[in-house]
């Protein structure tokens, strides 16, 4: 007769910041963890505390993308046992992230080092021949809890599988604005800028609110996009700057209007946005730069008056 | 005559913007491996320079982008019909594609290498670069020349390392000086892997003849940082200059030598620095953090972290060398430049920051 062992395990609690690659792969995090009973704890959705918890803590002249993720480290400090930040550098030629996603595990853990929390990361280089699914296989090794190859192989295909259905769910309702009628404006930024409860939606929610149905460059093909950017920029190698470009390609045609939209200073977007500038003419463009002083007054009436030149060309105003 | 002249008019004007003190490098390599090319040399960079550039380029991207671009546009207005552009691990990697758009809006007609799109990891692609610039290419030629320049920017580096740790302790008259400067002129016009040994044991002898006021244990003081600004003297204000003149002994390892020429050897420097950090952080970060952890370790004075405004990896290491500097209790001053950084205000920075480091070594002997 087979013996039946009970293992018991204590499970850690992970805390996951709701910032940066959380808007990316929020669906392949979550259910990584959930299936191997491992309870999550989500930072508080951005605000403008957030923000200056962040800030205090950062290097002055750091994105403010980090300030922000920062801000949501501090928050998850005393409530979980891990908190998550993961290292993810390339994943081939040409498709690499910005070099601050390599650094940002051991910049987080050396700004909080006072606080001796722990962190958790997974490891994703294709230059050490790493690629997503050894990075968690690697990553549920560390956590030291006893999980068998197998079990981490299921629990990272369930977790992809609910990744690509969240991203078909994103594309399906990208394609129902594409098919709708109006003033269509085509959104240019890193997910975690756009989604961002305090910096992207209010610009999303006030183009909304004039009518306008806002357009993301980031939500297309990724495929294609990456192929169309060559198009535009043959040795771009950042690939979520290779989406945005290949999207911008992809859409164009279909929109009235492009805002750029980025977080001061962030490093590739001050190349590629300039880039788009300059290769882009046939379509209105707006550049939005975000910063810690950024006030909401200004940006809308930006985005106004930026509506009204297009509507006024169009002869609808 | 007239043929000398023809042959003259058809050979390719190259250029590579101004870069330390490795432009008599690059002349050499680019004269000598190509029978068809002729080097410009950009004017030496100064105040105009870092103007043009910035006004032709984005606002928030990282300064050595802004001084490059100027020094090409000042090599094209010299008579430069090509111009090279590196590749990099960090957004250096983008300066050719984005410079080349921009230089064709200004309305130059010229070609851009950019070293980025050949930068593929297969030895076919730089083969087909290097047939590219010269069809009739002598490849034992080329590669008997790139050794040399190698060894060419060993010696420039290795006399500009014993160079700083000891002009400031001079005892004549500014000899130490002239003997520096007469050996990078010299290399201006070295013609053959002999002129070049010439010139490096010339100096070497000049540098042990010339009599030193050098005491037992000098202030030392590391500095480390970005690629290009903490090698440029132009672009970080003569810092090193600066500071040996003040009576301190200069230490950088951050050269060409060790981080290009020898970059196999960084990924040897990981584990030194395990305590610190677990993976690589950037290109330069993994030496640049080591170089820290050492000379914290070896008791130096102070350390000074050179970077221009906005470079991503060294910012991502600031937390990293602000532990070192906690830790080891070692004072680290953290300088950004950009175009409109001052000389006086660097001056003036650095002055308090000897003194302060000068009380701090009589006090703890």
């Amino acid at each position: 007769m087979k013996k039946t062992v009970l293992i018991e395990r204590k499970t850690p609690v992970v805390g996951i910041p709701r910032a940066l690659l959380y808007y990316r792969y929020a669906a392949l995090w979550e259910t990584y963890f959930r299936e191997l009973g491992i309870k999550t704890v989500l930072s508080p959705p951005t605000s403008r505390q957030i923000l200056e918890d962040g800030a205090a803590m950062a290097v002055d002249e750091t994105c403010l993308s980090v300030k922000i993720f920062y801000g949501h480290v501090k928050a998850l400090i005393g409530k979980c046992d891990f908190i998550f930040v993961p290292r993810i550098a390339t994943f081939g030629l040409r498709r690499e992230m910005c070099i601050r996603f390599s650094a940002l595990y051991d910049q987080t853990r050396n700004v909080f080092r006072e606080t001796h929390q722990r962190f958790l990361s997974y490891n994703l280089d294709a230059n050490e021949n790493i690629d997503q699914e050894k990075a968690f296989l690697n990553m549920g090794e560390t956590l030291a809890l006893g999980y068998s190859p197998a079990e981490l192989k299921k629990a990272y295909a369930a977790a992809e599988k609910a990744d690509q259905r969240a991203w078909r769910e994103k594309l399906r309702a990208q394609e129902q604005i594409l098919k709708s009628k109006g003033l269509k404006i085509l959104l240019v930024g890193h997910p975690y800028i756009l989604d961002d409860p305090y910096l992207g939606r209010p610009i999303t929610d006030f183009l909304r609110s004039m009518d306008v149905l806002p357009l993301r460059a980031d939500i297309v093909n990724r495929d294609t996009a990456i192929k169309r950017s060559l198009d535009v920029s043959p040795s771009c190698k950042w690939e979520v700057n290779r989406e945005l470009l290949g999207g911008v390609e992809m859409l164009k045609k279909e929109v009235d209007g492009v805002i750029l939209v980025s977080a001061f200073p962030c490093g590739p977007d001050a190349m590629t946005n300039d880039l788009v500038t300059r290769k882009v003419k046939d379509v209105p463009l707006l550049n939005l730069v975000m910063d810690t002083q950024t006030g909401s007054a200004g940006t809308e009436t930006r985005l106004e008056s930026f509506v009204d030149i297009i509507r006024l060309k169009k002869g609808v105003l | 005559m007239a043929k000398q002249l023809q042959k003259e008019i058809r050979m390719k004007q190259i250029s590579f913007p101004r870069y330390a003190e490795y432009n008599c490098c690059i002349k050499y390599g680019l004269e000598h491996a190509f029978h068809n090319v002729r080097y410009i040399m950009p004017p030496p960079l100064t105040r105009q320079t870092e103007e043009l550039g910035e006004r032709n380029s984005p606002d928030y991207v990282c300064t050595p982008f802004k001084t490059l671009l100027g020094s090409e546009i000042e090599a094209l207005e010299a008579g430069a019909d090509t111009v090279i552009m590196t590749h990099g691990a960090c957004r250096l990697g983008y300066y050719g594609e984005l410079q080349e758009q921009i230089l064709h809006d200004l309305g130059y007609q010229c070609e851009l290498i950019n070293l980025s799109s050949y930068a593929t990891g297969k030895r076919r692609d730089w083969l087909r670069l290097l047939k590219h610039v010269d069809p009739k290419l002598n490849l034992p030629k080329f590669i008997q020349v790139a050794r040399d320049t190698l060894k060419m920017v060993e010696y420039v580096d290795d006399v500009t390392a014993e160079y700083y740790k000891n002009v400031g302790f001079d005892a004549t008259d500014g000899e130490y000086r002239k003997a520096y400067r007469k050996f990078l002129a010299s290399l201006n016009i070295a013609d053959s892997r002999a002129d070049i040994e010439a010139d490096y044991r010339t100096v070497k002898r000049e540098f042990q003849e010339i009599p030193l006021d050098k005491p037992d244990r000098p202030l030392r003081v590391g500095i480390l940082g970005e690629l290009y600004t903490v090698m440029d003297a132009y672009s970080n204000r003569n810092l090193e200059q600066k500071l040996a003149d003040m009576g301190v002994e200069v230490h950088r390892w951050m050269t060409i030598t060790n981080q290009v020429v020898h970059y196999s050897n960084v990924k040897n420097l990981e584990p030194k620095i395990k305590d610190l950090c677990t993976y690589s952080m950037g290109p330069t970060s993994t030496a640049n953090i080591w170089f820290a952890k050492t000379c914290a370790e070896h008791h130096f004075d102070g350390l000074i972290h050179v970077k221009s405004a906005n470079c991503t990896p060294e910012i991502d290491i600031m937390p990293v060398l602000q532990n070192i500097s906690s830790t080891y209790k070692i004072p680290t001053l953290y300088l950004t430049y950009d175009t409109q950084t001052s000389d006086v205000g660097l001056l003036t920075r650095l002055e308090a920051f000897y003194d302060m480091i000068a009380t701090r070594k009589k006090a703890l002997s």
